[in-house]
């Protein structure tokens, strides 16, 4: 499909609030940017390969993670990154990272090499984190 | 004498992005291992073994700031060679790709810009 400039715009801006873990419905998000549900779901998947409501999916279990490899109670980062059910929490994490959150404690592995550049693969720093000052 | 035979894009999911660049683009799979947690991943034109595109992962925060913004300000982050635009571009619209800009003749080029589902957009270019 050609996306015009405006709708551009407009479902970019809703990637934005999905991102930034806003909990405006998908119909909310669609009647702020003027542009109907339907539309607004074929344009983001069109462009993200994903649907408005998997990428906030995504974005929750992403929070979820960092929170229980803090050490989070399991029903508080539950509550926290906006599920209200346990059950689908529980489930959908597990499908997601193959652990039960109840099991998802440990703090989040160092990661051996995380590329975000060429360079990075044959020399210092070998990832971000090493690459960030302190 | 030094070539440019590798160059890389930032993708937020590896997997899909292997499946876009091969299966809809139509780039061939050249490298596969695993690297930490991610992969190397390297695609091809099917005729051109020599230059390869390399899918990382964009798990660097400061990478994903930088994809994000260049997505929202219409900015392509790579540009291909079409041999034949409108013929590459009738034939995305088709697979269900989505372009911010069709087929348009820019001086010595004509160009056209899509984007690749992982975070990127991506200019194509046939020389006039």
């Amino acid at each position: 499909m050609l996306i015009d400039p405006s709708t551009f715009r407009r479902v970019v801006a809703v990637r934005g609030r999905l991102l930034a873990n806003d909990e405006a419905s998908v119909a909310e998000l669609a009647r702020d940017a003027r542009i109907s549900p339907s539309r607004l779901i074929r344009t983001f998947a069109a462009l993200f390969g994903t649907t408005p409501h998997q990428l906030r999916t995504r974005v929750r279990l992403d929070r979820a993670r960092e929170l229980l490899a803090g050490g989070a109670p399991v029903t508080r980062v539950c509550m926290e990154v906006g599920f209200s059910s346990l059950g689908s929490f529980s489930a959908l994490f597990t499908r997601w990272t193959g652990t039960a959150p109840s099991r998802y404690r440990a703090p989040a592995p160092a990661a051996p090499l995380v590329p975000g550049c060429l360079g990075m693969l044959a020399s210092e720093p070998r990832n971000f984190r090493e690459a960030t000052p302190t | 004498m030094l070539h440019i035979n590798l160059t890389s894009i930032m993708v937020d999911d590896q997997s899909k992005a292997l499946a876009f660049y091969t299966d809809v683009l139509g780039f061939v799979k050249r490298m596969d291992f695993p690297a930490g947690e991610y992969r190397w991943i390297t695609v091809a034109a099917p005729d051109r073994d020599d230059l390869q595109l390399a899918l990382e992962p964009n798990a660097n925060p400061a990478a994903k700031a930088f994809q994000q913004a260049m997505f929202a300000q219409g900015i392509p982050l790579a540009s291909f060679e079409s041999t034949d635009l409108d013929a590459d571009y009738a034939r995305l619209m088709k697979a269900g790709v989505a372009f911010t800009k069709a087929p348009t003749n820019a001086g010595a080029v004509k160009i056209a810009v899509l984007s690749d589902t992982v975070g990127n957009l991506i200019q194509l270019h046939q020389r006039l």
